[in-house]
């Protein structure tokens, strides 16, 4: 006969399983499906092949593996650009069909968010541009960025539930003269990665069961329209969002849970703006400190450009104040892509991360210095003029770190 | 053809309730039950004393079922399901499942007693980390646990000396889209305070909460005894979240009465869960075609919209906590009214 503390525990060691029906929050491909019917918008179809996961309230999302139209972030590729090029790398290993274009403009998204913007209309039209612009092109948009991405799901939740918003968005896109253009679902790219997870581990080239890692999940990835996260029994028992840690736990890293993951980075958005001293603090004290201190970690592992700049440059500005913790952070693209055999600084590009990398690379065995070498020649040639710059020539093919 | 018959769905304190004034009014009922056992929630989660002036709950759920079954004029199904019903008030036709038997019945007006379930603190309140930590229970959990006298942490066994609860885990909270107050939760978790304080008299409990909602005599009989007579400390305040440290749990939130932020270690933390519209409720109420409310509670008010027990379908009457966070007061005076109201409903039509 069970006790009362083995009921307990057992009934705890369920996943959650939620059932759609029972969500408190409207389905927004409902209304989706409305305004197309009224011919209000065109709701761009998410284009074969998919797959389909499970999101926070058991609803089900799909997510492209190809055909993709690529919403870069501002600050991956002005701070961090590994991170970019890391994600295009991963499409280039499959030959999946992608565009990179360059007619796509900022979300403006951190205005947004750090209570400057302008207004409504203004903020959901270059949203709608944007959009337009990918479907005109015949591709279907990937988001990048984690502020673009929550700023994205709240444009699309005016646009739908306001038509005077709607209105207003379609007279200046018929200046520009493109068409009301929703996604069937709006993508992030962090979601990409945790479909093709699996199909990433086959072809890893290191083995990484000696790193451990902590996950510091993106507030405008799982918080902000919460509903719009991937969700998934195997990860911590359908109570936290999936993407990231799936994707780690697949590449057979170990990965460690610490008590303020739920915390933001620091960023903040109008913190880092107006009390850059206290993100910093948050940064290091809260989240980078309480990471080493409670399961001394290896390596961060984010998956949103404020995310992966605050917490790593913070480290550096926490040094002035003898704070030495040093935790390397990385986003999960640059990761898989290092798993894949990405050159660490063609590729995943190291050097423009302040948080020493090199312990972390040394304990995998990799020779950086061969490699920092090797793109240290590249930068010769181009300033010798024999060499226009660094090209998919040079970094497609994955190193063996041999 | 008219009938006099009136099916009752759900033996829980509400639907037993019904059964028994339908039974003493000369009707003639029959009650569909899906557990082996009546008595529902209070009698499948395994509740101790009742706020309800501290009686046994099984001792009184068990007098309740005892008069129904032991009775004439009620026929009890257990383990038994209404599968289809059709027609209209006066006459319905019902197919049951009754113990893995197909039965048709005819009756003439259907009370609706089926009752809510705890809400699922996984659900969405992750910052509570109900599946993450051992320590951190429910109401129901340290129910049976005072049941038994018996009350430890899950992780070592061992008897916890600082217990916190935390209010409204589940209720008044749009994030989880339960925007309503569930009653019951305030009376509940004080009593299981004062029991702590019986049960382990070196403890030190605390109850974490927006505003207590001590409805009625609770307020002298409960909360007044709570503070004065039993130490129970009340801190105004929401906590944000619960985490593991050492061997303890460290609550954070925020302490209002003192404007400013707290942190806390406890040794078990009860999370004061609210009530949502059990399964049973939810699917009986589209079998029927009645109106739910948003939360998918039956919507109660009937024709005039004031109505208690009346829902959107005539000779269709709703009791307890089917139609909204009930204790057990309203729960049997739902009961009572319902069976009032169906059998007037009935002979009305024969007459």
């Amino acid at each position: 006969m069970t006790t009362t503390i083995e009921e307990i525990l057992e009934r705890k060691s369920h996943a959650v399983m939620r059932d759609p029906k029972l969500a408190h929050t409207h389905d927004i491909h409902e209304s989706l499906l409305e305004l197309e019917a009224k011919g209000e918008i065109i709701l761009q179809r998410v284009p074969e092949p998919y797959a389909e996961v499970m999101t926070k309230y058991g609803r089900t999302k799909k997510i492209p593996f190809e055909h993709t139209w690529h919403h870069k972030s501002c600050g991956q590729c002005g701070h961090i650009p590994g991170y970019t090029s890391s994600i295009f790398w991963l499409n280039r290993q499959f030959k999946f069909d992608y565009l990179d274009p360059t007619d796509q403009t900022s979300c403006t998204g951190w205005n947004y968010y750090a209570s400057a913007t302008s207004n409504k209309s203004a903020q959901a039209t270059v949203m709608a541009r944007n959009f337009a612009t990918a479907y005109q092109a015949g591709y279907y948009p990937l988001i990048h960025c984690g502020t673009s991405f929550g700023h994205y799901k709240e444009m699309r939740e005016l646009i739908v539930h306001h038509k005077e918003v709607r209105d207003d968005v379609r007279r200046i896109l018929d200046k520009l003269g493109k068409p009301l253009v929703i996604p069937e679902e709006i993508v992030h790219y962090s979601e990409w990665v945790h479909v093709m997870r699996n199909r990433f581990a086959e072809r890893k080239v290191l083995d990484l069961s000696s790193i451990t890692a902590t996950v510091h999940p993106a507030c405008h990835y799982h918080k902000v329209v919460a509903e719009d996260a991937i969700y998934d029994p195997d990860i911590y028992g359908g109570q936290r969002m999936a993407t990231v840690t799936a994707t780690l736990k697949a590449l057979g890293i170990n990965v460690a849970d610490y008590s303020t993951w739920f915390d933001c980075c620091g960023f903040g958005f109008r913190h880092i703006l107006v009390e850059r001293d206290f993100t910093r603090s948050f940064a290091v004290q809260r989240k980078i400190e309480t990471m080493k201190k409670e399961v001394n970690s290896d390596l961060v592992v984010t998956h949103d450009t404020g995310c992966v700049t605050t917490l790593d440059k913070s480290q550096f500005s926490g040094r002035a104040h003898n704070y030495k913790v040093g935790i390397p952070v990385l986003s999960d693209a640059q990761v898989t892509a290092l798993a894949l055999g990405a050159h660490p600084f063609r590729v995943v590009q190291f050097h423009w991360h302040s948080t020493d990398w090199r312990p972390f690379l040394e304990k995998l065995g990799i020779d950086w210095q061969k490699y920092w070498d090797e793109f240290q020649g590249d930068l010769e040639a181009i300033r010798a003029g024999t060499k226009s710059g660094v090209t998919w020539a040079d970094a497609d093919q994955p190193v063996s770190y041999r | 053809m008219s009938s006099e018959k009136i099916l009752i769905i759900g033996g829980g304190p509400a639907g037993l309730e019904a059964a028994r004034s339908i039974a003493d009014l000369g009707g003639d009922a029959v009650l569909v039950e899906k557990r082996e056992r009546l008595g529902g929630t209070p009698d499948s989660e395994g509740y101790a004393k009742l706020t309800h002036h501290w009686l046994d709950a099984s001792e009184v759920l068990g007098k309740l079922a005892a008069a129904v079954t032991s009775g004439k004029g009620v026929d009890v199904k257990t383990k038994s399901e209404v599968k289809k019903i059709s027609g209209s008030a006066g006459s319905f036709k019902v197919e049951i499942d009754a113990s893995g038997k197909a039965e048709s019945l005819e009756v003439g007006a259907v009370v609706v007693a089926t009752g809510f379930q705890h809400f699922d603190p996984g659900r969405a309140t992750q910052y509570y980390n109900y599946y993450s930590f051992p320590d951190v229970i429910t109401l129901t959990d340290l129910e049976k646990m005072l049941k038994e006298n018996k009350v430890v942490r899950p992780s070592d066994g061992q008897t916890p000396k600082k217990i916190a609860f935390i209010q409204c885990v589940g209720s008044r909270d749009r994030q989880v889209g339960n925007e309503y107050c569930s009653k019951v939760c305030c009376g509940v978790a004080s009593k299981q305070a004062v029991e702590l304080r019986e049960q382990i008299s070196d403890s030190k409990v605390f109850i974490f909460y927006i505003d207590m909602r001590m409805y009625g005599y609770w307020e002298p009989q409960i909360y007044w005894q709570a503070q004065e007579k039993y130490n129970v400390n009340y801190v105004k305040g929401v906590i944000s979240e619960v985490l593991q440290k050492g061997n303890q749990l460290l609550i954070r939130g925020e302490d209002t009465t003192m404007s400013r932020p707290m942190e806390v270690t406890m040794d078990l933390v009860v999370l004061s869960v609210g009530m949502e519209p059990s399964a049973g409720t939810r699917s009986v109420a589209q079998l029927l075609g009645v109106q739910q409310n948003k939360y998918g509670f039956i919507e109660a008010g009937g024709a005039t919209g004031i109505d208690p027990v009346g829902t959107s379908q005539a000779g269709i009457f709703v009791a307890g906590a089917a139609s909204g966070p009930s204790d057990l007061d309203d729960s049997f005076a739902q009961g009572g009214l319902a069976a009032a109201r169906a059998l007037a409903s009935v002979r009305r039509v024969i007459a």
